[in-house]
């Protein structure tokens, strides 16, 4: 090895030494921490902490209904996320092609996704509020007065508005995401295939969405974990009541330690987001790299 | 005198919590130096202007208190709490750390114990400091507990970890017009209260679809606690009600006081006179609808009055009464009683006779005469009793023969079994407003939780 490459060699390790510090004092001891608290009893106060093993993870699994129900409240913000989507594309599709004051379209939907998520959580806590809310007022106003409900205290119903002001907010993100992706798509060929007669519906499936399939790929994950580590909307909005029927996954983990002073439990918990998160992309990659192998194979 | 608002701190609490990340560090004081520690002279109870004089009257350091009562913090500052303390120890300077809520402020304690940073005071539930009792100064010797009316109540193993700066009964609030013009009087037994209560929603609500009877603001789960918190006591006379229930396979069977007293709760809920949709309006809305007479009554404690006052409300044709449990005006009237924001001394203090010094100072005539007097609250000190508000006063006008009980929330048992259960008062009171809700499914099922939690936990 000559002087030269060992200067090299060496500047490599220098530089990458902090990051691998860096990444091992925040990130894997951290990690390593948390799944060790998970098998811990343990109520984030006390000096002792026996070890129990599993004990965690078998009452998660076993002996905590409400465990499930925050999980189901999860998937309800993901599957109206994912119906949301291919609408999205389409406004995506309609805000691409030109037309007078589509700036400002853009602009107006992009905003509600720059605006602070805890004061939009408590903005609609008082537009869909029972008393002098403004949702109420306008049906009222519109003489749609017995549409009526308790908004965000109908267990029914709750998670449904929630998951509307959760897509109010990210809509306009996943829009402009969708209409990067169709920036990128050549001309050229777009035109091709209008002299070649292909209608709106066709440049779509065959040109536009193959083109962005990595925008879509980005959107699902993005749309996975966001569903799934769902916070501040519900907390702000409804503190996950009434009786829990709101509370997702953070939620629970945060009222497991510190409302009920589990800290074993809730550190549990944490490790079984990270895995379902991990899980999930996963099973993502898997499927979207069978459909291209699929899609390649025909072409 | 420093202030810290402690919103973003908490918040990186919270994330060094979710991570399992905290820092260890001794120091708790900020400036406080080796120096100063060598300087502390041990002294046997001399006593100065209130103050016990255990600590160097030269010693420079600083003090860290805190506390979750932003209402309090503000007195400090107005009343000068550093100021009058510096008259005793002038070169001390104390650190207030405020946090805007009960909530944040325990959660971020409950980081910093593990992390050996608490400060060197902080203010206590009745419940927590029996959690945090390890981290905590006896305080059985001090000048504060032998003066103070009911901090040997709360003692822990026989010892005395905070002092409560305060003690508080709740009331009913209510306008005396509204009750004028419905008709109806102040209720002497649970019979007539929901009697009450259900002719004024008659009366106001058949006008108007925002009028409660009873402003609760359920949303935020915490309102329901006169009722859910406190029942069971009341009902039984039993201020250590949890603690009761630890021995119990089958707290929720029927003709239990729990039981009772829930099943009461349950039925004057299901007369809807929490207004059209309790469960949608927080505390804060509650309290203005109140205001704006939407309202007829609200069940709190003189924290309330306090507020009301503060945000400038007139309180003309406020008065108050005494929530009734009892079933006859032939049964003892039992008034629950609290002790509350109890200040302790932390064993992470870099300067305990410092900080015992403040304590000593805090309930002394120096400070707390003062204080008391600024707020609602009763006073908990012997030396110096205080006269209530004229809108509480005219509570115990109207019930003068009570049977106080003094209310525990529950001691290290108590605090395992909810932690096992996940049992919480308050959010069964929401749940009980809830559609469907079925009372005796529920307490059967509680009672097979309970049961199981006590064999898991040896109790």
């Amino acid at each position: 090895m000559n002087r030269h490459s060992k200067k090299r060699l060496c500047f490599l390790g220098l530089s990458l030494i902090i990051p691998v510090i860096l990444l091992a004092v925040f990130v894997v001891y951290p990690f390593w921490e948390l799944i060790y608290m998970s098998f811990l009893e343990w109520d984030g106060v006390a000096s002792i902490r026996p070890f129990i093993g599993g004990a965690n993870y078998q009452q998660l699994f076993f002996k905590s209904p409400e465990f499930w129900l925050a999980f189901r409240n999860n998937l309800t913000y993901l599957l109206i996320h994912g119906l949301m989507m291919p609408l999205e594309l389409v406004l995506a599709v309609v805000l691409s092609s030109r037309f007078k004051g589509a700036n400002f379209v853009k602009a107006v939907i992009f905003l509600p996704f720059i605006i602070n998520g805890v004061g939009i959580s408590y903005s609609f806590s008082y537009f869909f509020s029972p008393v002098e809310g403004g949702f109420n007022y306008l049906l009222t106003k519109l003489g749609l007065g017995s549409l009526i409900k308790n908004w965000l205290s109908d267990p029914k119903i709750v998670n449904y508005v929630l998951s509307s002001v959760s897509i109010w907010r990210y809509m306009g993100f996943h829009i402009v995401l969708f209409m990067a992706g169709l920036a990128s798509v050549p001309e050229d060929i777009m035109d091709a295939a209008i002299v070649d007669g292909a209608n709106g519906w066709q440049r779509l499936r065959f040109i536009q969405i193959p083109a962005i399939r990595t925008v879509i790929d980005f959107m699902l994950f993005d749309v996975i974990n966001g569903s799934l580590q769902m916070f501040d909307i519900p907390y702000i909005m409804t503190s996950g009541g009434p009786n829990g029927a709101s509370n997702t996954f953070s939620i629970y983990t945060i009222d497991t330690a510190f409302k009920y002073n589990n800290f074993g439990l809730a550190s549990s918990m944490a490790v079984i987001m990270i895995a379902m998160i991990v899980a999930v992309q996963m099973i993502q990659k898997y499927i979207t790299s069978r459909i291209r192998r699929k899609e390649g194979h025909y072409a | 005198m420093k202030k810290r608002p402690y919103v973003l701190a908490s918040g990186l609490a919270l994330a060094l919590a979710v991570t399992g990340c905290g820092g260890a560090s001794s120091n708790s004081g900020g400036e406080t130096t080796k120096a100063a520690q060598e300087n502390v002279t041990p002294d046997q109870g001399e006593q100065e202007d209130g103050a016990k004089n255990n600590a160097d009257r030269n010693i420079s350091c600083t003090i860290t208190l805190a506390t979750w009562d932003v209402a309090a913090s503000k007195t400090f500052d107005e009343l000068d709490l550093e100021g009058r303390f510096q008259e005793l120890y002038p070169n001390v300077t104390i650190d207030i750390e405020e946090f805007n809520a009960e909530p944040e402020y325990f959660n971020s304690m409950k980081i910093r114990s593990s992390a050996s940073e608490l400060p060197d005071l902080m203010f206590h539930k009745s419940d927590s400091m029996n959690q945090y009792k390890e981290y905590l100064v006896d305080l059985t010797d001090t000048a504060a507990n032998k003066d103070n009316q009911i901090a040997s109540e709360y003692a822990i193993d026989g010892k005395v970890y905070g002092i409560p700066d305060r003690k508080a009964n709740d009331y009913v609030y209510y306008w005396t017009d509204l009750f004028d013009e419905a008709g109806v009087t102040v209720p002497e037994t649970w019979e007539e209260f929901v009697q009450v209560s259900e002719t004024l929603q008659q009366h106001f609500g058949a006008n108007d679809p925002e009028f409660a009877a009873i402003c609760m603001g359920a949303k935020d789960a915490w309102p329901t606690y006169p009722l859910m918190e406190y029942g069971p006591a009341s009902e039984s006379g039993d201020g250590y009600y949890w603690d009761y229930m630890t021995t119990e396979d089958a707290p929720f069977a029927k003709g239990t006081a729990i039981r009772t007293v829930y099943e009461k709760i349950f039925n004057l809920f299901q007369k809807g006179v929490l207004g059209a949709d309790p469960l949608g309006v927080t505390y804060d809305q509650s309290r203005a609808l109140f205001a704006k007479k939407k309202g007829a009554m609200v069940l709190n404690s003189p924290m309330f009055l306090t507020a009301y006052l503060a945000d400038g409300y007139d309180p003309t044709g406020l008065e108050t009464f005494y929530l009734p449990f009892r079933d006859s005006k032939d049964d003892a009237f039992n008034l629950v009683t609290q002790g509350d924001c109890f200040l302790t001394v932390t064993q992470h203090s870099e300067n305990p006779e410092v900080a015992k010094a403040f304590l000593e100072f805090y309930f002394s005539d120096a400070w707390y005469p003062d204080y008391i007097a600024s707020i609602s609250s009763d006073s908990t000190m012997n030396s110096f009793p205080k006269e209530l508000d004229p809108v509480l006063q005219t509570a115990s006008k109207l019930q003068s023969d009570v049977s106080f009980v003094t209310y525990g929330a529950g001691e290290s048992d108590f605090i395992r079994m909810v932690s096992e259960t996940k049992f919480d008062c308050k959010e069964l009171g929401v749940e009980m407003l809830t559609e469907g809700f079925n009372p005796d499914a529920r307490f059967d099922e509680l009672d097979a939780i309970w049961a199981e939690a006590r064999s898991k936990l040896g109790l």
